[in-house]
């Protein structure tokens, strides 16, 4: 079309490359006059060249796309931009008529050295509004600027909250059910509860023993109300004090039939735990934190509920056994007796561990030890219970290395490519390794293969 | 530690884990349970160091173990 629009005019072909600069002077476009004139001048070198083209192509951007803007084509500029501003400069000399013939009065005076469609700008200044002509015109250099200014006001709102959009929807945060989460873990033995029990009477001024196991707003109103909040509301009475303890145990609802069917035999089981205190005197875990709370907890105790009242009477009739630190025998939910892990272990592997975790040499004292062991005792607790599910679920009632093995890949402890037996070199200790070797050499590692090759198929056959 | 000490009580884990779970014991499920009990100890510690430094305590304190046990314990749940 361009080619056409060259063509078309010249009648006689012979004359056709000596009238096309007849044209262009003839024309009262000074913007194509210019241009040929600067691009005879600039031509010479290839920085003269590379200087014409963006001055040319910032005077485009002055003109041109200015005057659209105004119009607020902004959608449809976006794309025929280009082409349009090659179609103009090709066309420029036989449009010049029709511009001025548009624009009829406003313009003609002011403008007489400014190219036409400048004109055509000035006249939609003038359009706009006839006072902001001083105003207006050096915003005339600015229009790109402009032009950003105008998209980023339009586009900014609707991107950003499309953003928040995505990510808020695509985090997808672990899920547990409500019966796994960790305030359902009451349910623990009679010993857990025991000590749970211990965790909130403590009325001294840190924290509980287990402020972690209960709900943050059940546990901390007797710990923090101890000191400063609601020591009117939780504290004169030690019935409040059972009745906030035991919704914790209740708020499991997966458990809660286990432990209604428990709670009678384990009655029983405290009556023997009593008898066994006032016999040994050592049954208490946290002997040092009882000792200061012999004072608020068996004053004004009313014995109703069974084994709060028999915890409390415990240590109201043991006093003398407060210092004593010595683990001594606990009974799980099975009314089964066991002792928990010796200290000396639990320690030896907190004190490693915490080297590790970038704590220095730092000496585990009794009370970060005894909150260790109570969290031992816990784990236990849990672990043996995972493995009664996996073992019964798979109609045994041997517990077997599978089982583990299905417990340590549900923990994502183990994976595809972490074996269990990779795991123990890495975090055992290897002369503990090898002593744990050494007593059974041969089955560690090839039963345990194998077991880990049947837990493949268990959890095969799970996941089908 | 010294040398002939024991790593650990392989008949203490197993009878904590058969009281737990009313369940016999198979050969060697002990080992696998201390290995587990191990690494729990390790998140444990890891998590409580984070704390108590966070905390800008010396060394782990009974405060941060209790804070990081419902954490740890119930990322070990099976």
């Amino acid at each position: 079309m361009a080619s056409n629009a060259d063509r078309a005019p010249p009648s006689t072909p012979g004359a056709a490359a000596a009238k096309t600069p007849n044209r262009r002077a003839r024309s009262a476009d000074p913007n194509s006059a210019r241009q040929s004139a600067s691009a005879r001048r600039g031509g010479a070198t290839p920085h003269g060249r590379a200087a014409f083209a963006a001055l040319q192509k910032r005077r485009t951007a002055l003109f041109t796309p200015g005057k659209e803007r105004r119009r607020s084509i902004r959608d449809q500029r976006e794309t025929p931009r280009d082409p349009l501003r090659a179609l103009s400069r090709l066309l420029a000399p036989s449009s010049q008529a029709i511009h001025s013939s548009s624009s009829p009065s406003d313009s003609g005076a002011n403008n007489s050295s400014l190219p036409v469609v400048a004109e055509e700008d000035e006249s939609h200044n003038f359009d706009d509004d006839s006072d902001d002509f001083m105003i207006e015109r050096p915003r005339l250099s600015l229009n790109l600027r402009e032009d950003d200014d105008d998209e980023y006001s339009e586009l900014k709102p609707p991107r950003l909250s499309g953003l928040e959009d995505y990510t808020a929807q695509s985090i997808e945060l672990p899920r547990r059910a409500i019966s796994e989460l960790p305030p359902g873990r009451p349910s623990l033995g009679s010993v857990g509860r025991e000590s749970d029990y211990h965790g909130p009477d403590i009325q001294s001024d840190d924290i509980g023993i287990d402020s972690g196991f209960f709900p943050p707003p059940v546990m901390e109103d007797p710990t923090v109300g101890g000191d400063s909040l609601f020591p009117p509301i939780e504290f004169p009475d030690p019935p409040d004090e059972s009745t906030f303890a035991m919704p914790a145990v209740e708020s499991s609802p997966a458990r809660e039939p286990m432990f209604l069917e428990d709670s009678e035999p384990r009655v029983g089981v405290e009556d023997e735990m009593e008898m066994e205190d006032e016999d040994e005197n050592e049954n208490e875990p946290f002997g040092l934190m009882d000792s200061d709370n012999d004072s608020p907890g068996p004053a004004d105790h009313q014995p109703e509920d069974t084994m709060l009242s028999l915890v409390t009477d415990q240590r109201a009739q043991s006093p003398q056994n407060a210092r004593r630190k010595k683990p001594g025998k606990k009974i799980s939910k099975h009314g089964i007796e066991y002792k928990s892990l010796p200290q000396g272990v639990v320690k030896r592997l907190a004190t490693t561990f915490a080297k590790t975790a970038g704590m220095g040499k730092a000496k585990i004292s009794p009370d970060t030890l005894d909150a260790i062991m109570q969290a031992t005792d816990w784990f236990m607790e849990q672990l043996g219970d995972d493995l009664q599910a996996y073992a019964k679920h798979a109609g045994r009632k041997t517990i077997d290395e599978s089982d583990m093995i299905t417990l340590m890949r549900r923990q994502r402890q183990t994976n595809p490519s972490t074996t269990p037996f990779a795991l123990a070199q890495r975090h055992l200790p290897r002369e503990l390794l090898q002593e744990l070797r050494m007593p059974v050499p041969a089955p560690i590692k090839g039963p345990r293969k194998k077991a880990q090759n049947d837990a493949r198929e268990d959890g095969e056959d799970d996941v089908t | 530690m010294a040398p002939g000490q024991k790593l650990y009580p392989r008949a203490t884990v197993r009878k904590i884990v058969k009281a737990h779970s009313k369940c016999n014991v198979s050969k060697n499920v002990d080992v696998m349970v201390f290995l587990d009990y191990v690494l729990f100890m390790q998140s444990l510690m890891k998590e409580a160091a984070i704390d108590s430094k966070q905390a800008g305590e010396r060394g782990v304190s009974a405060k941060s173990i209790k804070k990081v046990t419902a954490d740890t314990l119930a990322k070990f749940k099976g």
